[in-house]
């Protein structure tokens, strides 16, 4: 079997797999291997995605390939069945178990299923700062000659011990492991090892999985075996189970733990902490009852005055009014004017719908600065290891919503970027919820661009008027949450979720992230930005918006009571909602909007169609169908609350 | 429980079985109010035997009313503490929802050392699943003095404490065990609002109400 790994496949180099609980380093040491940025937080469920980097050493070129993390080799999730069919499908050329050291158990419990999987190994203790501060050594040596493996030790943060860890990719070995299960199950196991095929990893390890039960595998099966031999297996398993009261796949862990647990009582010494307390009661306190809530505030607020004032208002104004307003602008006009003697054409660059001073003005002038204070912002939150205790904070709310506390992480990135955020999704484990979740966030979750034109707007009128409008989104998702709850199929999600420590955010890795972050985010605005001024150029020129706007005006004027030009903003919003709320702003700032208007077109624009983009990704995730069902939902329903809006604030005769 | 009386009236069905039936009843009505012997008969659908129960001492009837005499209400008490436990241990422990018939069955059958060893595992709970009071037995009076609790949900016992899992009942097993969280773990738990949040080693994992009230340990 052995041989079968070397052997290169033609045309790709040899494969090196990253493999690791959750939280535990993974990316930061793919990062360091390769070179390559993967996305670095302070949360377990990162990676959702496999990342593939090169790797050169001594001449060699190897694919490193950094994998979600996982608890157990029998999934218990989708990202754990990522990984593990990797492993069923690969044949890497070593396998690196990326651990967190002051996880011992955890990670030999891994470390056991990946030998008996049979597959060549390098051990790598990670995050040795934070066991030593915890009181914890490793005697690694003895580790070493337990398992039979290479055990190596760094702190991927601070980038001790990579170039060892690179030496002994070199060096992979099969570890030892001697698990005993009960002799039935190991009778079982032979039986069914019997049956089955040749594979990348031992027939033994698959037997375990079929033994526990793993649905996962059935793909696998279904190509490699015949439907009556997998009916034969699926009998093995029944009748092994009739015979044990506890579950199998229960009984087979415990072994393993056990056997975990034995390894570390003879390599893992436990002295008196040294790190300092600060941390961890800051870590208690953010998820306390009590304090838990002013926290949460005081972050809210933090993240409102660098996004709301400080990027979406100091920032905006530098760059919309001073450098676009005042210099680019007025050079790109002369420039445009001196080169193009074409009016169609300058027009088209500089006019009232032009590419540069409208498309460009917006994205670099508007967007850019928003979003990149939001990333910023979200970076440090995600670093620090204060979004897992935000879920636990908004569990109860998230409840209503056929969800759990687990939802706050996508939640919280869609106000960052919804599309990101929908990807992101992954995280939660129920199809059910992943649904309910990129449900709200195509509706009402808006993001940092958005949200940074919107707060820009809002602010002016009055504080009630934001509260108005923060209150009506709120309303929103928890009633459309409520209602898709009830609606869409499915058990409710158990919540639980690893609470990371929290930690001193990393600069460059909070800097490297926001670069990746605002680079995806403008890659995919700025073209949607400049069709869509296209399109309202073309629509201008001939003529056309005026019958549209004439068309839509029952919904826009009398409906929702809006100004005809306001269509122009919902036609800009079926590409980007920014856009469309940018659009709105140059309508408020032109004076054609009443604060009432002002809010009631807001809050219409917020539960617009999802972005262009966003909807390629529910497509991409969820299916055309789904997709479009959800396009179908949200149209009508933005323009209805908006209208419901309009009337009951006008019949509250509500001032602002 | 009213249904069940009728179906243990069958013809020669034994008459220890239908008395304890009859004391059963005849105290769960007394924790409503009155014992009135035309209810208890029509209820049992037995005259004689109602009459026989006099004659054995186990019950006084006054006034068209029914009391218990010292013997009798011993025996009443124990009979419906057996029967309450059984509601707790199929209702807690074994996650049951149609547990009525069985903890019918289940009263007439055990030892009062089995009886002893349940509410003891339970942590001598003081109420049925429906909300009725267990009767006291003799180890929960020897409990309240000096032992605590054998094992208790995790949902239960106070913030901070170290605990050892005795035993994980429910869907989450298999995820909590990837995490290392077996019988013979221990584990800390931390707080329990706004979510519960639970360390074990190096780990903090937060959880709900139900996956903790599947989690039973025993305070080390």
């Amino acid at each position: 079997m052995h041989e079968h790994r070397t052997k290169k496949i033609k045309g790709q180099y040899e494969r090196v797999i990253l493999i690791g609980n959750p939280n535990v380093g993974k990316s930061a040491i793919f990062g360091l291997l390769t070179g390559k940025y993967a996305t670095v937080s302070n949360y377990p469920g990162t990676t959702v995605e496999v990342s593939y980097g090169n790797m050169s050493l001594d001449g060699k070129r190897f694919l490193i390939v950094d994998t979600p993390g996982v608890n157990n080799l029998i999934p218990m999730s989708e990202d754990e069945r990522v990984t593990r069919d990797i492993l069923l499908t690969e044949k890497p050329v070593a396998i690196v178990q990326v651990s967190d050291a002051k996880n011992l158990k955890r990670t030999l419990m891994l470390t056991l299923q990946l030998g008996e999987m049979g597959v060549p190994l390098i051990l790598n203790l990670n995050m040795k700062d934070e066991a030593r501060d915890r009181g914890l050594t490793i005697d690694t040596k003895k580790l070493e000659e337990i398992l039979g493996i290479r055990t190596i030790t760094t702190i991927a943060t601070q980038r001790k011990g990579i170039n060892n860890l690179k030496e002994a990719i070199h060096g992979p070995r099969i570890p030892i492991t001697k698990i005993g299960y009960d002799p039935l199950i190991e009778s079982q196991i032979e039986v069914i090892t019997a049956l089955l095929p040749e594979a990348n990893i031992s027939r033994r390890s698959i037997a375990l999985m079929i033994l526990s039960g793993d649905e996962s595998l059935k793909d696998w099966l279904n190509t490699n075996m015949s439907a009556e031999e997998i009916k034969n297996l699926e009998e093995i398993k029944d009748s092994t189970q009739a015979r044990f009261s506890t579950p199998v796949s229960y009984l087979i862990n415990e072994a393993r733990i056990k056997a975990a647990e034995g390894i570390g009582k003879r390599v893992l010494k436990r002295s008196h902490p040294k790190g300092s307390n600060l941390a961890p009661f800051i870590g208690r306190m953010s998820m306390h009852p009590l304090w838990g809530i002013p926290i949460l505030i005081l972050v809210l607020y933090g993240i409102y005055q660098f996004v709301g004032i400080f990027g979406a208002g100091t920032l905006v104004n530098l760059m919309e009014k001073a450098v676009f307003g005042k210099y680019l602008n007025p050079w790109a006009v002369k420039i445009v004017n001196a080169l193009l003697p074409v009016t169609f054409l300058q027009e088209l660059l500089t006019g009232e719908y032009g590419i540069i001073s409208m498309a460009i003005t917006y994205a670099i002038g508007i967007i850019l600065p928003i979003t990149t204070t939001f990333f910023i912002a979200f970076a440090i939150l995600e670093d620090s290891g204060y979004l897992p205790r935000l879920a636990i904070m908004a569990n109860r709310i998230f409840k209503v919503m056929g969800l759990n506390g687990k939802a706050v992480l996508p939640m919280v990135l869609g106000l960052g970027c919804d599309t990101m955020a929908t990807m992101t999704t992954r995280i939660l484990e129920t199809k059910r919820e992943r649904i309910i979740t990129t449900f709200l966030l195509a509706l009402a979750v808006p993001c940092s661009a958005q949200l940074g034109v919107i707060l820009g707007m809002l602010a002016p009128i009055s504080g009630k008027a934001t509260l108005i409008w923060a209150g009506s989104v709120f309303a929103t998702v928890l009633l459309a949450g409520f209602l898709a709850s009830k609606v869409i199929p499915g058990d409710k999600a158990e919540f639980f979720l690893e609470i990371p420590p929290i930690r001193l955010p990393q600069t460059m890795n909070v800097i490297v992230k926001t670069i990746g972050r605002v680079e995806w985010y403008l890659k995919e605005a700025v073209p949607l930005f400049i069709l869509g001024t296209l399109f309202l150029f073309f629509l201008n020129k001939l003529n056309i918006l005026i019958y549209i706007e004439r068309f839509a005006s029952p919904i826009v004027v009398e409906f929702l009571g809006l100004p005809a030009k306001a269509t122009e903003s919902f036609i800009l919003g079926f590409l980007r909602r920014d856009y469309g709320a940018a659009g709105l702003l140059a309508l408020s700032e032109g004076g054609m909007l009443t604060p009432l208007q002002v809010v009631v077109s807001l809050v219409t624009i917020t539960l617009f169609v999802p972005c262009l983009a966003n909807f390629f990704m529910i497509i991409k995730e969820r299916g055309m169908r789904v997709a479009l069902l959800m396009a179908g939902i949200i149209f009508p329903f933005a323009f209805l609350v908006g209208g419901v809006l309009n009337f009951a604030l006008r019949a509250l005769e509500i001032q602002f | 429980m009213i249904e069940k009386s009728k179906k243990t009236m069958d013809q020669g069905m034994d008459k220890r079985l239908f008395q304890d039936e009859a004391l059963e009843f005849i105290w769960e009505l007394r924790e409503k109010g009155e014992v009135k012997k035309e209810e208890v008969i029509k209820e049992l659908e037995n005259r004689s035997a109602i009459n026989e129960m006099e004659r054995d001492g186990l019950i006084k009837i006054k006034d068209g009313k029914i009391y218990l005499t010292s013997e009798g209400e011993k025996k009443a008490s124990d009979i419906t503490r057996r029967h309450r436990l059984a509601e707790r241990l199929f209702v807690d422990v074994l996650d049951l929802t149609e547990y009525e018939a069985d903890a019918c069955k289940f009263e007439h059958a055990i030892s009062p050392e089995v009886e002893e060893a349940i509410c003891t595992f339970l942590g001598h709970p003081p109420k049925c699943p429906h909300g009725k009071p267990i009767p006291r037995g003799k180890c929960c009076s020897i409990f309240t003095q000096k032992i605590s609790p054998l094992v208790q949900r995790l949902a239960d016992i106070s913030v901070g404490k170290p605990a050892r899992v005795v035993f994980i009942t429910g869907p989450v097993m298999g995820k909590l065990s990837s995490i290392g969280l077996i019988p013979g773990a221990i584990v800390r738990l931390q707080q329990k609002s706004p979510s519960f949040v639970l360390e074990i080693e190096e780990t903090s994992i937060a959880i709900d109400e139900d996956m903790a009230k599947g989690i039973f340990v025993r305070i080390i």
